[in-house]
């Protein structure tokens, strides 16, 4: 009789054991199943692939170039619209940004190699807080000679400018936009987009 | 005889509790961990950890940051003054002494073409702390100002909190 009792706890005990483990392994499934839904949501949404789709909030090929007035190093104001009939490269950059002062060199280059199709280039320097002297000093170290405006954030908007640096729009003679690039191109491709707007040099 | 049995069947049920305990252990754990938290558009995470040290003497606690695949960060000391370097910042925390706050060396990052060779955090850094923490739970709270680029482009300075939990034993 007792040994029967003993046999009976024994069926019991294993049971309650594969109990415990169908349930523990269930629990394990569940939990890898909403970790690897998690992780894949992050990787979509913090890939850095979506950059450029962030970087430019509106989109202005085709349409005219949003007019600016804006205080250049000088002082002095200055239009788009004194540029009328031109090819404008407008250039949004900021001193911390490594990959702006990388292109800089380029454009002081290209204003040179494109000067007899009038191509004129416009250093937008959109940051918050910056000091005159930090964008003196940045500007020295590029040694970009075009004009280097200071922009707002309204400006910056008008261009569908995000947080995300350098963008840069190309201005046909027309005035309409052909090319919104977010981020530093090679120097090819650049030169490419200020062949369309200038012509060959 | 029935002592015996009795013994028996005790033993085999203490077994039986045994095991069904560790079973019990096993699945109140947490088995597999959720990502600590989103870099979301910051791109450097801080991975918040409760510290425990001997209280009332010196203490190095490790801060664990992240920085985003794809992108890095200044380090402390960048090579050019324009760039921002990366810096944490530490409110007055009652009876904690930030005694020193040491920051890892940088790694080279060439930006691509003839550019420049910036100094930078990429992946996992650490910033290490020494500290003396009263007895008993104390909260140091502060942020970590930095500033992220990929290869073609930057973000501006940002500043993430950084709260670290600390118990003094």
């Amino acid at each position: 009789m007792r040994r029967i009792a003993v046999a009976a706890v024994m069926v019991v005990a294993v049971c309650l054991l594969f109990w415990a483990g169908w349930h523990n392994l269930r629990s394990r499934r569940v939990a890898m199943q909403q970790a690897q839904q998690a992780q894949v949501t992050m990787q979509k949404d913090n890939a850095p692939d979506a950059m450029p789709d962030m970087a430019i909030t509106t989109n202005l090929v085709g349409k005219a170039a949003p007019g600016f007035t804006l205080v250049d190093l000088s002082g002095k104001k200055v239009s788009l619209a004194d540029f009328k009939g031109k090819p404008v490269v407008v250039n949004f950059w900021a001193t911390y940004c490594g990959p702006c002062q990388e292109e800089m060199p380029w454009f002081e280059e290209f204003t040179k190699k494109y000067a007899a199709q009038n191509l004129v280039v416009l250093g937008l320097n959109l940051e918050d807080g910056v000091t005159k002297d930090v964008v003196q000093k940045a500007v020295r170290k590029t040694g970009a000679t075009y004009p280097i405006l200071f922009a707002d954030d309204k400006v910056g908007a008008s261009y569908g400018v995000g947080d995300y640096l350098p963008v840069t729009v190309y201005v046909g003679k027309d005035g309409s936009v052909t090319e919104q690039t977010p981020g530093a191109p090679s120097k090819d491709e650049m030169e490419a987009h200020i062949r369309k707007i200038a012509g060959g040099a | 005889m029935r002592g015996s049995g009795f013994w028996v069947l005790g033993s085999r049920l203490r077994l039986l509790a045994l095991l069904m305990a560790c079973g019990g252990v096993a699945s109140a754990q947490s088995i597999v961990g959720l990502p600590a938290a989103s870099t979301g558009k910051g791109h450097v995470t801080f991975a918040a950890e409760v510290v425990e040290v001997p209280a009332g003497k010196a203490a190095v606690v490790e801060l664990r940051f992240r920085v985003e695949e794809g992108f890095h960060v200044n380090s402390h000391t960048p090579k050019d003054e324009l760039l921002i370097p990366t810096v944490l910042k530490l409110e007055d925390a009652a009876g904690v002494k930030v005694v020193g706050v040491e920051y890892p060396k940088g790694s080279a990052f060439k930006l691509p073409g003839d550019g420049e060779t910036l100094d930078v955090y990429q992946g996992e850094f650490r910033v290490r702390l020494q500290l003396v923490v009263p007895k008993g739970q104390s909260t140091l709270k502060g942020g970590l100002r930095y500033q992220a680029c990929d290869s073609a482009a930057c973000f501006p300075p940002r500043t993430l909190k950084v709260d670290v939990p600390i118990t003094g034993k």
